[in-house]
């Protein structure tokens, strides 16, 4: 038993490694692409572009203007005459901001009797809108503060935990790690056995000793490894290079991960014993890959879900592997907190992993 | 004027030569047999007639055009069909002829080519659900289409059973007009002789020229002629079978089947099947396309379970006790089902490591095994990259790495040139003279002569059983694909008057 | 003429034939766009936030309650400061606010007072809300109570948002999405098509009739160009009647323009399948070039302007990027020339580029 099974895991890896295709896929692929969407991946709104029609044309105005131009998150600031250009500029996204002064500006902040602003943005990217909004209230306020001179009388002190500047790059790269091995476990397990069925050796490996359970553990095996070791690696490229803080225990992280790819190996094995070709494979990870990319957390919290879709992400080990991810390496998460969530994962592994033997072996018949 | 002349063209690919120095002419209103096996340069041939491919060197001229210069004039008058017979899997028959028939811009009056070759009652079927034969011959009515100067047919005949190998003949025969010229290629030698000029093509080169009767005037004597041709076959003692080691047992019939049943919905595939194989016995299986005998085939590997019935090998239940019972066997399939980007020596250690050899000792037992089949010398290449000869050679050592008491062979010569399958039916005798159980299947009747006992499948039936020279006698025939025929006709025959 | 003809309704058949162009072409996204309308929203977010009140006035307890009376927080008021420091490290807490025990004495005394607000940064998008609905409440707050009197801010800025007045992200992600989903009509299908020729052995049967290097490509750009202009009608129809989003632009517009752009996804989907000719390798090619890139690089998530420059300018090449701009416009804008224009313009050179490719690539004999 153990010989055969060793045989058909060894077999596994040479097939995954001697193609280069295929080695290019496990390897450089994934590394390129965590470095590229670890890069451009940003909530953060940086580089605006923005505008002002300045009807006041005072000293004020110009002070104003230049806490604008001075503030990190603007790129450039633009002087319009009317308010057609600044209409136009905006409807071309020439510009995401336009800051519009009335001309009794310098006069209102005279005679401290409050001067309004308006400031403009382009809904059509709707979250930018909103996060530029507040860069600009936050300056004019801040602007405003200084004018009158008066200390303020009520300072909020904020503290970001984990992640003090709020870099979205470690989001995002937690959020990589976990969706760019799942795309390499689940292409891994649900191509390997319909590609045999495709070339014929599939019927070589029934007709000998191994059983079913057999093939299934030599398939898993080396996908399992593989996808583990890769993010071992990435893990490495994000402490490394990108000054990912570690602060949690390496090996519940791991430990974690292993479950989760199992889960997923279950996931990938189940497309592969329903699938006869590699072409319906891949379609079958189309499939789930999208809907548990966009349903694990990553682009919009799961707390802010309909309740249906919740219950919905309770089946994605995904949602749960990222809870514990953040958790362990960004905030050193306790163990007992790290359990609650790594027992549904470990559920849906056993869960997954029966159903892709179940069909496997039905489908044998 | 001749239909097609070639001046010492030579094609290259990347690793290999097909076509090396070959001159040839076919005359026009003529059916010109291309024979030769797999890899011997057929295909590669063809399509540089038709301009499908350009040749390194040489000259071409078909129907006075040049086929690398003037592919577009020539298509025109040329009907092909390729060796997937080019049909579209999921469009019916009837939608692959007018699709055909479009391309071609011809008439789309089919009524007389469906009635001529039988297809009119499945003209709604998609092609993909069509058995062997019949694609064949859906394959060929497209290449018919347009009544063409020109047909090139790249074996037609391939994996089909010898009662639709001369259905398909007679077909082509009778819709060509006069001077309509034919190429057919073929790797059965035994059709040689149904051509006006038969060219035997063997690693690129011509080794044989001319109407077939002035080589030898029987299929079987051309067969002898060939292998001359191709450098003589001289039997040696089989090293394979000295050193296999047989385990003596008290089971007196390895192979057993017990009333199988195989239904699909209300259609039986096989009814009530048994035999028994006696130790050392070679059992063929024959039958023509879709008659039950591979599905027979794979309820007895455990590859397909059966509706009723039982499977034993060595008298172990195979769906009762899968892992035991497979232990026993060794099985070769008709694609050589190797891993190609693994070499010979990691191929050889993986079956030898899944049918339980100890780590400790596969290498040893790789090592030897590869010596006793010759196979050293290819020890680290790609199996992908062997010669076929070479690749069913590994197959075999595969199958038997493990000394199996028993080996299952799926159509395993198929392809193969006919001195390497000589020696590879040398190998096979040996091993039944050890002790070794064999069951097979196989297209070619000259094989089916070499089992010690045929059985014959027809309608999901087994319709008769016995030695070859038996089921000759019973079906008063001088060759095993007269008897073939024969007796398939008679059961038609008997069924009919029921 | 009719060669064209017949080899354009060959492909139909196959399609219709195919579960697999029904899937992708309307099922799946089906799926998608209910979870965009859904599953996705980036406008709001619900956040649990914890409070420590060590200051007992009666003042402080309003402040507690202007925090639980906000829509999108719910509090949980905590007097041991390490458990809710430990409700944080395990996400039960998106952030919390601490009130020091001088605060209103500091305040009364008319000096600045603090007040502590702790956000999980491992959250980095929620943490960015925790902070602006924290400091949005407290200053409200203040402005209620006697304090602010003389804070009158002297300049009052009105924020008024263009095109999208509710502020509802369902608005653009949905349209947006759209690229997403229309690419995966447009590559992978059209990757596996050719590919599947080539595997078959049908390429050879057809390379020996008359049908030319131009029938073939103008076959299977007008054939798949069908099927993807009907997912993209099914999906507009989709959100337009069922999401009931507005639509300010010009079907005709939106119809050429997401013509042109399923036309240059086929050309992707074409040249590597041509290239390549083997269905594995143009799926794996079609995944990479597909899906996250769509979703991650298109600026449908994620601003590209905030990118670094060097990725800024590696998404030239994607046609989502240009489709993503122009639908969310025109959708929300309605037609707007120069927007319209320009990434006309980049398509139709990525279009033409690809066109171009697929045509030298595509084979007149089984080899170059």
């Amino acid at each position: 038993m153990t010989t055969r099974l060793l045989t058909l895991i060894i077999k596994e890896f040479k097939a995954i490694w001697k193609d280069p295709r295929s080695r290019m896929i496990v390897t450089i692929m994934p590394i390129i692409q965590l470095i590229v969407f670890a890069n451009a991946v940003t909530m953060e709104v940086k580089n605006i572009d923005m505008l002002v029609l300045d009807n006041s044309r005072s000293y004020y105005s110009r002070e104003l203007i230049s806490h604008f131009a001075n503030s990190p998150w603007f790129n450039s600031v633009a002087v319009v005459d009317t308010p057609e250009q600044l209409k136009q500029s905006i409807d071309i996204q020439k510009a995401s901001l336009a800051l519009e002064i009335p001309p009794d500006f310098a006069v209102s902040i005279k005679n401290k009797t409050g001067a309004s602003v308006q400031l403009i943005t382009d809904g059509r990217q709707t979250n930018s809108a909103s996060i530029i909004g507040s860069y600009a209230t936050q300056i004019i306020q801040s602007y405003a503060k200084e004018l009158s001179g008066s200390e303020p009388r009520l300072e909020i002190v904020t503290r970001n935990w984990f992640n003090v500047n709020l870099d979205y790059k470690y989001y995002s790269l937690v959020s990589l790690m976990a969706m760019l091995s799942m795309v390499i476990v689940l292409l891994l397990t649900s191509l390997s056995i319909a590609r045999e069925k495709e070339v014929g050796t599939f019927d070589q490996l029934i007709v000998s000793p191994l059983s079913s359970t057999e093939i299934l553990i030599g398939k898993a095996v080396p996908a399992q490894l593989l996808a583990w070791l890769l993010t071992m690696v990435m893990l490495a490229i994000s402490v490394h290079f990108f000054d990912f803080p570690l602060v949690g225990s390496l090996a519940v992280f791991l430990a974690a991960d292993f479950v989760a790819l199992l889960a997923l190996v279950g996931v990938g094995l189940f497309i592969s014993s329903l699938c006869r070709t590699q072409q319906q494979a891949i379609l079958g990870v189309f499939t789930f890959q999208m809907p548990a990319v966009l349903l694990s957390g990553f682009i919009s919290p799961i707390d802010n879900m309909p309740v249906i879709l919740q219950y919905l992400t309770y089946l994605n080990p995904l949602r749960f592997f990222l809870v514990i991810a953040k958790g362990v390496l960004l905030k050193n998460m306790d163990m007992y907190h790290v359990l609650i969530n790594l027992i549904p994962l470990a559920l849906i592994a056993v869960l997954t992993l029966s159903i892709a033997g179940w069909t496997f072996k039905s489908k044998l018949e | 004027m001749d239909t097609v002349v070639i001046n010492n063209i030579t094609k290259k690919f990347e690793h290999t030569t097909a076509i090396d120095d070959l001159t040839l002419t076919i005359p026009t209103g003529q059916m010109t047999g291309i024979v030769g096996a797999d890899a011997a340069g057929k295909t590669t041939l063809l399509r540089i007639i038709i301009g499908l491919l350009c040749a390194d060197s040489g000259t071409v001229t078909t129907l006075g055009y040049d086929p690398a210069r003037q592919k577009k004039e020539l298509i025109a008058q040329i009907g092909y069909m390729p060796q997937k017979f080019g049909l579209y899997e999921d469009l019916s028959v009837r939608e692959n002829l007018e699709f055909y028939a479009d391309l071609k811009s011809v008439d789309k009056n089919f009524d007389e080519l469906l009635d001529f070759t039988g297809l009119r009652p499945f003209q709604k079927r998609l092609a993909g659900n069509l058995s062997g034969g019949m694609k064949q011959k859906v394959g060929l009515a497209c290449a018919l289409l347009g009544d063409p100067k020109f047909l090139v047919l790249d074996e037609p005949s391939v994996g089909v059973d010898p009662i639709s190998r001369r259905d398909l003949m007679r077909l082509v025969r009778a819709t060509i007009k006069e001077d309509t010229t034919v190429i057919w290629s073929t790797a059965y030698l035994d059709e040689a002789n149904s051509f006006d000029n038969t060219v035997v093509i063997d690693k690129g080169k011509v080794i044989f020229h001319g109407p077939p009767e002035t080589l030898a005037a029987t299929s079987a004597d051309f067969e002898r002629e060939v292998i001359r041709l191709m450098g003589g076959y001289e039997e040696k003692e089989s090293q394979i079978a000295a050193h296999y080691i047989y385990r003596e047992s008290t089971v007196e019939y390895p192979v057993e089947a017990l009333n199988l049943l195989k239904m699909y919905g209300n259609f039986a595939a096989v009814k009530n099947n048994t035999f028994h194989i006696r130790k050392g016995e070679i059992f063929g299986l024959l039958g023509p396309n879709g008659a039950g005998k591979s599905t027979s085939f794979k309820m007895m590997c455990g590859l397909a379970r059966p509706t009723d019935g039982t499977a034993k090998i060595m008298g172990v239940d195979i769906r009762k006790n899968p892992t035991l019972a497979r232990s026993y066997l060794g099985y070769m399939a008709q694609k050589f089902s190797l891993y190609g980007n693994m070499s010979v020596r990691e191929n050889l250690e993986f079956f030898a490591g899944i049918y339980g050899i100890p780590l400790a000792k596969i290498k040893e037992r790789v090592g030897s095994i590869a010596s006793y089949f010759g196979l050293t010398v290819y020890f680290d290449q790609l199996s992908e990259k062997l010669p076929l000869g070479i690749k069913q050679r590994l197959s075999l050592a595969c199958a038997l790495i493990h000394n199996p008491p028993i080996l299952f062979l799926d159509e395993a010569t198929s392809g193969v040139d006919v001195v390497t399958r000589k020696e590879f039916w040398c190998h096979l005798r040996a091993l039944a003279k050890k002790g070794v159980t064999i069951l097979i299947t196989t297209h070619f009747m000259d094989e089916a002569e070499y089992c010690d006992n045929i059985s014959l499948f027809y309608q999901g039936e087994t319709i008769a059983v016995g030695t070859p020279a038996a089921l000759k006698a019973q079906a008063a025939a001088a060759t095993m694909e007269e008897a073939f025929i024969t007796l398939i006709n008679r059961k038609d025959a008997e069924s009919g008057r029921l | 003429m009719r060669i064209l003809w017949a080899f354009i309704k060959k492909e139909f058949l196959q399609i219709f034939r195919d579960p697999s162009s029904i899937l992708i072409a309307f099922i799946l996204p089906t799926l998608l766009s209910l979870i965009y309308m859904y599953g996705i929203n980036v406008d709001s977010v619900n956040i649990n936030l914890g409070l420590k009140l060590d200051d007992a006035n009666p003042r402080v307890v309003s402040l507690a309650r202007s925090f639980s009376n906000n829509q999108y927080i719910r509090t949980k008021v905590y007097d041991d400061k390490d458990a809710m420091y430990s409700d944080i490290v395990n996400s039960k807490l998106q952030g919390a606010v601490i009130v020091p025990n001088d605060f209103t004495v500091t305040l009364n005394n008319g000096r600045t007072a603090q007040i502590l607000v702790i956000t999980d940064g491992s959250e980095t998008n929620t943490a960015n809300y925790v902070q602006s609905y924290a400091s949005g409440v407290i200053y409200q707050w203040l402005e209620t109570t006697g304090y602010s009197k003389q804070q009158v801010s002297l300049i009052d800025p009105q924020l008024r948002i263009w095109y999208n007045e509710k502020l509802d992200s369902h608005y653009f992600i949905l349209p947006g999405s759209l690229a997403v989903t229309l690419s995966l009509v447009g590559i992978l299908l059209t990757a596996l098509v050719v590919a599947r020729e080539w595997e078959r052995g049908t390429m050879e049967a057809l390379l020996s009739t008359r049908l030319s290097r131009l029938h073939f490509v103008a076959g299977k750009y007008f054939s798949y160009y069908i099927l993807g202009i009907c997912s993209l009608l099914f999906n507009v129809f989709l959100c337009i009647a069922v999401f009931d989003l507005p639509f300010r632009g010009s079907y005709i517009i939106l119809f050429l323009v997401g013509s042109l752009f399923l036309l240059t996804c086929m050309g992707i989907g074409l040249l590597v399948s041509t290239i390549f000719k083997n269905q594995f390798l143009a799926c794996q090619i079609s995944l990479v070039m597909g899906f996250l890139p769509a979703l991650l690089l298109s600026g449908l998530m994620f601003p590209i302007s905030s990118m670094p420059a060097f990725f800024r300018y590696l998404t030239a090449v994607l046609p989502q990027r240009y489709f993503v701009s122009f639908i969310e416009s025109e959708f929300l804008a309605g037609t707007i020339s120069d927007i319209v224009l320009i990434n006309t313009v980049y398509l139709s050179c990525l279009c033409l580029v690809l066109l171009f490719l697929v045509y030298k690539n595509t084979l007149v004999r089984l080899e170059k």
